[in-house]
């Protein structure tokens, strides 16, 4: 397993190269000139030549992105075209609230989900079941932007119990996290009823019952063990996409997180930050499935690494 | 029977759930009547919060563009002069300045012991070192171009500076005004450099205390203002609040005192209510839809007249602006200096269509209207599309994300080459002086994209050498005239279909005083108090 793990990590190295050059080439082919939006919206052209001098965008997109790798192997990714601030810094700045909100969205939702789930296989088609999937496909088709709005107005503006938005104390993480994890808990009760109710059909299951091993045994103990696979895939992957940022709560909540960061910087055309957002982002699911990878072992000690 | 009890019990749990967010204004309303009929609102200690739709890009006036970091900017640091609500040059940290005929020498006289936040005195030294960085072309500072005409920046006295120019230029003053021309201190310059965009120090009634771009700005009270009296408040935070929803909500839990902009659809639903005050004035933004004169049939300037007889600008108001907002009646709005009003052309669907008869073009045409893609300039071209249609011109929206604005209308270099027909645009020009609101628009062949923003790719010397004028000379009288006549010329010529002027709203909780919008759309908020 130790050798697994290294030589996984060792994979990133080239990946991560490759995910560079794909992403130097995408950003610089947005349409749109960075140089006439960071010189802003009455500039004249002589102010739009001197920002396009100082970013260094006149020269050859080879050399850009000589220049751009040099610098990432010492470690400086630019500055930021907008804030002229190290680009470090904007994303460090921004890095831990959108981790930490992730976390508290992706708790609550696994622990939700899978209890639905294992409570609809339990009990399929009586009324916990489809209490249970109605939830689930409603959570699904709430728009999280809306969900989030009407949450604020009714714990926020008409309660008064939590903060609107913003990022001051651990009550600000209660209403985004509720919506960013709404969606998630859908999904893994889905996939957790699906699976369970595939696995309570296998011969195993059966021999255990034979056995004379409780209900509660056979479920929780066996069934629900061998399930997880594929929730635990989709979890990962979810929690991938959750790690870049969420846009729509962002914004909603005002949460200083890197999806609106992102949003930010695409329409600003700030290519430093972009690059540096899509490599985070690129590593932040190579390590996510190589957890998830790691899982499947642990949940099923039959799964051998090579 | 088990399972739809619980499917109808489930349902209507959402549905209270639905109501209970929907209803809180009017339940709001009904709980608490004083909060209903414009008393005070509550306020506990002098802590102001707030809430803009948009983060800051920088601290240094001189290096940034965008009117909002030069609202913040304005509350730490001072220019020589600046504007008033009504966008009128006053005096700051000048007390007099006067001018040359010529309109090429530049004399202020500063006000006396005034210091920097670091303890740095201003004078006249101070004056020259800022505006030394500004008029220096190796400087790399966005805001140059303002200033590159300054030839030298003298020091006469301790309390006295003149500034002159490598050529005439009437709207200098102006530009001094400009949020451009705030001065940091001498010391912060030299220890910082272009740090000082995040270490922000100058002579205004706010001291800089922490700027994170994704949380905001903290400015705390200047004990040593030389404005005796002012401010009258501890601090102010600024918030970066994008989602106009959010905002909103802000202002009526309290968490913001003030939000700008409020949304016009939204204006309606929360004046009046939670002890919120909505403030809507008139600004300096125009909307128009440009022409490009140089394609058939707009180089016709019956076609361009046609145009604006067949829009209704007054429903343009009212259903694009929700009412936010006046009718054009120039080029540029009426709190523009210079600004002279032109006789509006009606809507008049007949003469519209007997112009178009009379340029060879009654059967109409199509036409391709390109514009932003925000929600609003999408309703505007969408009004201007149905308004257009009533004679018989066939127009296709085209919205654009502004990366590929910027692409296909800002930077084309032959004009020969350009694709663009019709574009729906605004414009604010942020000097406050007609000179700005001119002409980079139609300012002939030197304001052609990509250049400038002449995207109409109006050209006509008549109006060129009335720019001249207006801009050759300091006395007032002359530039008046010069911009008067060229207002009414270019009314005549209509590269534009001139839409309408906006206003700025603003959302505010009653007990403040003292802040407000200017027509450029800066916030001001030196004056700021809390009402006991």
């Amino acid at each position: 397993m130790f050798r697994f793990i290294v030589k996984r990590l060792l994979e990133i190295v080239p990946i991560l190269l490759i995910v560079s050059i794909l992403i130097f080439l995408f950003v610089h082919m947005i349409p749109g000139d960075p140089a006439r939006l960071v010189a802003g919206e009455d500039a004249t052209l002589a102010d739009v030549e001197m920002v396009r001098k100082e970013l260094g965008l006149d020269k050859p997109i080879v050399e850009q992105y000589g220049t751009y790798m040099k610098n990432l192997f010492k470690g400086d990714m630019g500055n930021s075209l907008k804030t002229n601030r190290p680009v470090s810094e904007e994303i460090g700045e921004r890095f831990m609230p959108t981790f930490w909100l992730t976390v508290w969205s992706m708790l609550w939702a696994v622990v939700v989900g899978l209890l639905i789930g294992v409570i609809s296989a339990t009990k399929r088609n009586k009324w916990q079941d489809y209490l249970g999937m109605f939830g689930a496909v409603s959570g699904l088709s709430l728009p999280s932007f809306w969900l989030g709005l009407m949450l604020i107005q009714l714990f926020a503006v008409t309660l008064g119990w939590l903060p609107t938005g913003g990022m001051e104390s651990w009550k600000s993480y209660i209403l985004p996290a509720f919506t960013l994890g709404t969606g998630v808990a859908a999904v893994v009760a889905r996939f957790t009823r699906s699976s369970l109710m595939d696995v309570l059909k296998e011969d195993y299951i059966r021999t255990g019952r034979s056995k004379g091993l409780s209900e509660r045994n056979v479920t929780w103990g066996h069934g629900l063990r061998n399930a997880m696979i594929p929730v635990v895939t989709m979890t990962g992957l979810q929690f991938g996409f959750l790690l870049g940022g969420s846009v729509v709560i962002e914004t909603v909540f005002s949460w200083p997180g890197l999806g609106k960061l992102l949003i930010d910087s695409v329409a600003y055309r700030d290519y430093p930050v972009i690059q540096a957002e899509m490599m985070i982002f690129a590593l932040e699911f190579i390590v996510i499935n190589l957890i998830v990878d790691l899982l499947y072992g642990i949940l099923n000690p039959q799964i051998r690494y090579e | 029977m088990k399972k739809a009890y619980g499917l109808i019990s489930l349902l209507a749990l959402m549905m209270l759930l639905v109501l209970a967010g929907c209803s809180s204004d009017s339940k709001e309303g009904s709980k608490d009547a004083s909060k209903e009929d414009g008393k005070p609102a509550e306020k506990e200690g002098k802590d102001i919060v707030i809430a803009v739709a948009d983060n800051f890009t920088g601290m240094d006036p001189h290096d940034t563009n965008d009117t909002l970091s030069g609202s913040a900017q304005k509350a730490m640091l001072e220019g020589l002069v600046g504007f008033d609500k009504d966008m009128n040059v006053i005096p700051l940290l000048a007390e007099e300045y006067s001018a040359n005929a010529e309109a090429t020498e530049f004399t202020f006289k500063l006000r006396e012991n005034v210091k920097f936040h670091d303890g740095t005195p201003f004078n006249a030294e101070a004056v020259k070192v800022n505006f030394d960085r500004l008029s220096d072309p190796n400087s790399g500072l966005k805001r140059h171009s303002l200033y590159a005409l300054i030839e030298t920046t003298e020091v006469v006295n301790e309390y006295e500076v003149k500034f002159t120019l490598s050529e005439p230029f009437g709207a200098m003053i102006n530009t001094f005004a400009h949020p451009a021309g705030l001065m940091h201190s001498p010391k912060a310059l030299e220890e910082f450099g272009k740090e000082v965009a995040r270490n922000p120090v100058g002579t205004g009634a706010f001291k800089f205390v922490e700027w994170k771009p994704s949380e905001g700005l903290k400015i705390e009270k200047n004990e040593e203002y030389w404005n005796a009296g002012f401010p009258k408040v501890d601090s102010i935070t600024f918030k970066p609040v994008s989602e106009n929803g959010s905002r909103i909500a802000m202002l009526q839990t309290g968490e913001a005192d003030f939000i700008y902009p409020v949304p016009t659809e939204q204006v309606e639903g929360i004046n009046g209510k939670n002890g919120i005050e909505v403030e809507s004035k008139p600004s300096i933004v125009v909307r128009y839809m440009s022409m490009n004169t140089l394609k058939e049939p707009y180089d016709d300037i019956k076609v361009r007249q046609a145009l604006n007889y067949a829009i209704n600008k007054e429903a343009f108001v009212k259903v694009v602006m929700n009412d936010q907002g006046t009718v054009l009646d120039s080029i540029i709005a009426p709190d523009v200096q210079f600004y002279s009003k032109q006789e509006p052309y009606a809507f008049d669907l007949e003469k519209a269509q007997g112009l178009l008869k009379e340029a060879g073009v009654e059967k109409g045409f199509k036409a391709k209207l390109w514009g932003g893609n925000s929600s609003g300039a999408i309703k505007a071209m969408e009004f201007l599309q149905q308004q257009l249609a009533q004679v018989g011109i066939e127009v296709e929206v085209v919205p654009m994300e502004s990366g590929t604005i910027s692409d296909k209308i800002w930077s084309v270099q032959n004009p020969d080459d350009a694709e663009l027909e019709l574009y729906y645009g605004g414009w604010s020009p942020s000097t406050g002086d007609a000179d700005w609101g001119i002409r980079p628009l139609v300012g002939g062949k030197d304001a052609f994209p990509p250049k400038s923003y002449n995207v109409s790719y109006y050209d006509n010397s008549e109006v060129d050498q009335l720019i001249l004028d207006g801009l050759q000379t300091a006395d007032l009288d002359k530039r008046a005239k010069a911009y008067e006549d060229a207002q009414k010329t270019i009314w005549n010529d209509a590269p534009w279909v001139f839409l309408s002027a906006d206003n700025t709203l603003a959302g505010k909780k009653n007990y403040l005083k003292g802040i407000y919008l200017l027509p450029d759309g800066s916030l001001s908020v030196s004056d700021i108090e809390i009402e006991e």
